[in-house]
């Protein structure tokens, strides 16, 4: 995705392809299916020790980056997930990261931060809540202050690796503003109603809050001034969820590409059809667009620029739309064989699903744009 | 290339200077592009790129731009009527034509004093281009030409044009062509007519009739035969301008640069369903006119930075042509929608208005002009993804064998 790498992050790249490759290759990924976690914790460790769980975690705390820029070092190795619809908590566990080391307080970074970065403890970050709301606006979801002590209710869903995870940061409304809080999995009056989702390997969960109270200490940020980091969180979320789309995408029409190349009809290669060519062309132009957009929204993340905001829902909408537009139409170039268990492109289409659903969907994002656009000073010729 | 050049930073402060006193801005009185191109070739700014022997200044294409770039920085007008002639033509010139042709016509055509224009489509068609029908015959030291072209830009004000015509009908379709200069200002054998488009206006495209016009054969621009060849150098150049780069980039007083920003008209677009009280219906669309533009645009300069690092090379010019064009396309159909029944009916007797009914009639002209969108889909499939060619009926056998055969088909 992004057209110049560091020698350090090409071989960054390289390193996580051959790791997916040979530990995680699609024959895993359909053996994880069964599995309840989606993946094994002693391979996630390896993955750790690979540098995974580096980017958001300062040196001192056992990460680092490689480039000095974690978001642009974080999409490679999400760019090769999608690739190899790879396992794993990989999005989570980086954000809950990014959100204690730059939010949190040194008590928080040094409790938590070690134990992600070694691949031995989990995290999430309880957002959403049920009704597909990714709108903070949205949220009913309680933190309240009183003394020393913090009272959390409510219901958050769509918790990707609620399952494993060891701790949870949630974001709620208090009485000043936005809050957010990280909530040990085991603390009473917090239940994880495990679920599963379309992915082969991603589980999700719900998390009901019912009379949780925390100590002030596990208050992420101060109570109600949240909303910067809630709104860098997200971009954080959807940056790495994009260059994983694009791997999705990218591989899909190679791989779609190939088989039409060896599949024959009528005396000619199917792919030598100009009904499929013309297709296949767009297609690639749709993906050069996924990355020439991607790439600009980890410079802008990176930089924490002002068009951040608005670059993270151009690009949802771009690379939502297309890569699922790109995997629904491989499957009906590749034909029948295509809607069956035994190919492997539906495993594709399940992460291509997932992804254009989390952390809002195309259409939601334009209209968060709208409110972008008619801040632009108006011209054209419209009467 | 002497190592005494001017450096880039160097020449811009001169022509910063120049600029500022020579050119007026574009809130003074408008000039006639002839007399702002001839004070740019006069005050030594002209054909920059090109050898001082045919009138350049023998400088670089780096030179050549950063001139551009501070003209439209210091807001000075630039003439609009040469980015064929200038930009296309002349550097095909350059590369391609006699060292006659160079030494007559390119220190003209970089002082503005003539335009040169193509004659490449017919009225038969333009996307297969190596099929034109028009007639190159020899005759002694002479060729007559016969024949009518179609869709050139310019043509109305043009004083010269490359006409791409076929000399040899037994042979294959390719090496068959030739490459010609045809004076247009000839009043018996050549009539060139501008063409009216669907919006009721003249466009800058014209129609041209060629009735025996006799030409000398040192007016060919390669050897006979080379036509094909001639005509590519010449679309490279097309490309170029299309994507603003190299010999073509001329500022903004000639431009038909594909990749432009709609995030000003997304935001006159629901200005107006807010008005029209239909915003719910047209936010989706309205909200993809933006996206579109800031995702073609930001492709379109990834694009130009890979064919810097070179990982984006030849082919990848279409991409931007197809992208710009299409998202064109999309924003005309909905400012169509958006405005609903007030982008076809207005109050008065008015015969035409400009609005978005009217715009979006001519709409598909950029997805049709400069090679159609399904053309751009052929080359980025044959030539980026190296996918199959289509099969031919009309590569082997001698042309008029080809016509033949396809009214039988």
């Amino acid at each position: 995705m992004q057209l110049e790498l560091t020698e350090e992050q090409e071989a960054l790249r390289d390193t996580v392809r051959k790791f997916i490759e040979t530990e995680v290759p699609l024959t895993t990924v359909r053996d994880l299916h069964g599995e309840p976690d989606g993946f094994s914790k002693d391979w996630w460790r390896e993955a750790a020790n690979l540098g995974w769980t580096s980017p958001f975690v300062p040196e001192s705390h056992g990460g680092g980056t490689l480039s000095g820029r974690a978001t642009s070092d974080a999409v490679i190795i999400a760019e090769e997930m999608g690739r190899l619809v790879a396992p794993g908590p990989f999005l989570p566990v980086n954000v809950v990261a990014a959100a204690i080391a730059r939010f949190g307080t040194e008590s928080q970074a040094e409790a938590v931060l070690p134990g992600l970065a070694a691949g031995e403890a989990f995290a999430s970050w309880a957002f959403a809540e049920p009704g597909d709301r990714w709108s903070p606006d949205a949220f009913e979801t309680t933190i309240s202050v009183s003394g020393d002590k913090v009272n959390v209710a409510g219901e958050k869903a769509y918790v990707e690796a609620a399952g494993v995870a060891d701790h949870l940061l949630v974001t709620g409304r208090g009485e000043a503003g936005l809050t957010q809080v990280l909530i040990p999995a085991r603390t009473p009056g917090l239940t994880i109603v495990p679920g599963r989702s379309i992915d082969m390997t991603r589980r999700y969960g719900r998390v009901v809050l019912d009379g949780v109270e925390l100590p002030a200490t596990a208050l992420v940020g101060a109570a109600g001034a949240a909303q910067p980091a809630v709104e860098y969180l997200l971009r954080l979320a959807l940056t790495l969820q994009c260059a994983e789309m694009v791997g999705v995408a990218e591989r899909t029409l190679q791989t779609t590409i190939e088989y039409g190349r060896d599949r024959f009809a009528f005396g000619r290669p199917i792919v030598s059809f100009q009904a499929l060519k013309h297709r296949v062309a767009d297609m690639a132009l749709w993906v050069e667009g996924a990355k020439a957009v991607g790439e600009e929204l980890v410079r802008a993340v990176d930089a924490d620029a002002d068009d951040a905001g608005m670059l993270s829902s151009v690009a949802k909408v771009h690379i939502g739309r297309r890569c699922l537009d790109i995997v629904d139409d491989c499957v009906q170039i590749t034909g029948g064989v295509g809607v069956t268990w035994e190919h492997d492109i539906h495993m594709y289409n399940r992460r291509a699903a997932v992804d254009r659903a989390m952390f809002g969907s195309p259409e939601a994002h334009r209209r968060l744009l709208l409110t972008h656009i008619e801040r632009q000073t108006p011209r054209g010729a419209v009467r | 290339m002497s190592a005494d050049i001017e450096s880039v930073e160097a020449f811009t402060e001169r022509a910063r200077d120049w600029l500022a006193t020579n050119l007026p801005s574009w809130d003074d009185e408008l000039l006639d592009d002839v007399v702002l191109q001839n004070r740019i070739f006069d005050g030594g700014f002209g054909g920059l790129a090109f050898p001082p022997e045919y009138g350049g200044a023998g400088l670089t294409l780096a030179h050549h731009k950063a001139f551009y770039e501070t003209a439209d920085e210091l807001d000075r007008q630039l003439p609009g009527k040469y980015w064929v002639s200038i930009g296309m033509v002349a550097p095909m010139l350059l590369e391609r034509a006699s060292e006659e042709i160079k030494q007559e016509f390119l220190p003209q055509i970089l002082r503005g004093d003539i335009v040169v224009i193509q004659l490449l489509s017919e009225p038969r068609g333009g996307s297969d281009l190596a099929g034109v029908m028009t007639r190159l015959t020899r005759d002694g030291d002479q060729y007559i030409l016969d024949g009518a072209k179609m869709w050139s830009t310019n043509a109305y004000l043009a004083d010269y044009g490359v006409c791409l015509a076929r000399s040899d009908w037994d042979v294959p379709k390719h090496p068959g062509l030739s490459m010609i200069i045809v004076p247009l200002d000839r009043n018996d054998d050549v009539t060139v007519r501008r063409t009216r488009m669907a919006d009721g206006q003249m466009g800058d495209v014209c129609e041209e009739f060629f009735d025996g016009v006799a030409l000398p054969a040192t007016n060919l621009i390669g050897a006979e035969g080379d036509g094909w060849s001639v005509a590519q150098t010449l679309m490279a150049h097309e490309r170029n301008q299309t994507a603003g780069v190299g010999f073509g980039y001329l500022g903004s007083g000639n431009t038909t640069v594909m990749v432009v920003d709609r995030s000003a008209l997304a935001a006159s677009l629901a200005a107006t369903a807010r008005a029209r009280d239909v915003l719910d219906d047209h936010s989706q669309q309205l909200a993809d006119v933006f996206v579109d533009s800031i995702v073609t645009k930001l492709t379109s300069a990834r694009i130009m930075r890979g064919q810097m690092l070179g990982t984006h090379e030849g082919p990848w010019g279409s991409a931007g042509k197809l992208l710009g064009s299409e998202a064109g396309h999309r924003a005309a159909l909905a400012s169509l929608a958006t405005t609903g029944a007030d982008a076809v009916v207005w109050d008065g007797d008015e015969i035409s208005v400009e609005n978005a009914g009217t715009a979006w009639l001519l709409a598909r002209s950029s997805t049709i002009g400069g090679g159609t969108s399904e053309i751009q889909r052929n080359i980025i499939s044959e030539r980026l993804l190296s996918l199959p060619r289509e099969p031919s009926f009309d590569r082997e056998l001698p042309y008029s064998e080809v016509v033949r055969n396809a009214s039988k088909f």
